[in-house]
């Protein structure tokens, strides 16, 4: 059975490539944004994930596919661009408030991705980079 | 034809009305008239096309002045089961836009409350955006109803909120029981 179940491997989500929609194509990021958003947020919120070798165990695999299904449907950092801009404005207080509250990155998430555990800084650096951008935006209308 | 039926349904509704006032005797007679005055009367009032998603915010509301996180994930529901009846047909192009635009984002918001019957501070979060879309489809599509545009100065760490009322009393859906009074009227719409 275990052995059995280790053959459906589910669909990988990953193009390799960034597309013109993707959030870094269209507003400007710091590069330490950046790097906290790839290693801590695309995994789950974005078309690419960087999959780590025990996601081919299953059903490991299975629970990670549900969890890049849902969080892209929340929030894909990859079609950023294709969002209204009320909707950007909304999502980008949503990312603030998450992680704010410290309910993102999910913890089933750190618990073995321990470099997506933030730091005070990184927290720091992504609500004050959102927060300038939802200001830009916000007085654009 | 359709301003010839809102004539006939204006005028008989006036006719009506003077009618109604001074001739009883004749009521009999008129009785097939007026069952045809009836039907068309409601539109002619105009109520506006937000009416069912208002009302399903309106309840919304309330639940989170209540602290009553159950109630206010049915109202969410509500309001995502009153974007999808919306009828978009009747509306103009600009209204259209308008109103998709907000819908994208609305729905959303209505749609985690409904998910989190078990986390007010989440539901209010979106509701706080959630009361910037609903702001901009009363200005687009009218009331209906008589409506006030609320704040409150304390929310989001001191950055305040607004919300939009029924009532010109104060009841606040941020900070619900702790202070159910702060806040202020700062528009009257309608």
């Amino acid at each position: 059975m275990v052995i059995a179940i280790q053959f459906i491997q589910p669909a990988r989500n990953k193009n390799g490539q960034v597309i013109a929609t993707d959030i870094s194509k269209i507003y400007s990021l710091p590069q330490s944004v950046q790097a906290t958003l790839k290693t801590a947020c695309y995994d789950c919120h974005s078309n690419n994930t960087n999959y780590p070798w025990y996601t081919n165990i299953q059903p490991v695999g299975w629970m990670m596919a549900r969890h890049i299904k849902e969080g892209k449907e929340e929030l894909n950092l990859s079609e950023f661009g294709s969002y209204s801009e009320r909707r950007q404005l909304s999502k980008l207080r949503s990312i603030e408030n998450s992680i704010k509250d410290g309910s993102m990155p999910i913890s089933s998430y750190t618990i073995i991705h321990k470099n997506a555990r933030l730091t005070k800084e990184e927290k720091a650096q992504i609500i004050d980079w959102a927060k300038i951008i939802r200001d830009s935006l916000a007085n654009k209308n | 034809m359709k301003y010839f039926f809102l004539i006939t349904a204006i005028g008989i509704t006036i006719f009506a009305a003077c009618n109604s006032s001074n001739n009883t005797p004749s009521k009999a007679g008129s009785d097939s008239l007026q069952t045809k005055q009836e039907t068309p009367a409601p539109e002619a009032k105009s109520t506006t096309p937000v009416k069912d998603i208002l009302a399903g915010y309106i309840q919304l509301k309330n639940a989170l002045a209540g602290d009553n996180g159950n109630d206010a994930a049915t109202a969410g529901k509500t309001m995502v089961d009153a974007f999808q009846k919306f009828d978009k047909s009747a509306l103009t192009a600009d209204q259209k836009k308008v109103y998709e635009d907000v819908e994208d984002d609305a729905r959303e918001h209505a749609e985690h409350i409904g998910k989190n019957a078990g986390n007010i501070p989440h539901q209010r979060e979106h509701f706080d955006m959630l009361s910037k879309d609903m702001y901009e489809l009363v200005k687009t599509f009218g009331a209906g109803q008589s409506l006030y545009k609320d704040s409150c100065p304390m929310y989001n760490d001191g950055k305040g909120a607004t919300w939009l009322s029924e009532v010109k009393e104060i009841s606040n859906p941020y900070l619900g029981k702790k202070m159910p009074t702060c806040g202020t009227v700062k528009e009257e719409l309608k």
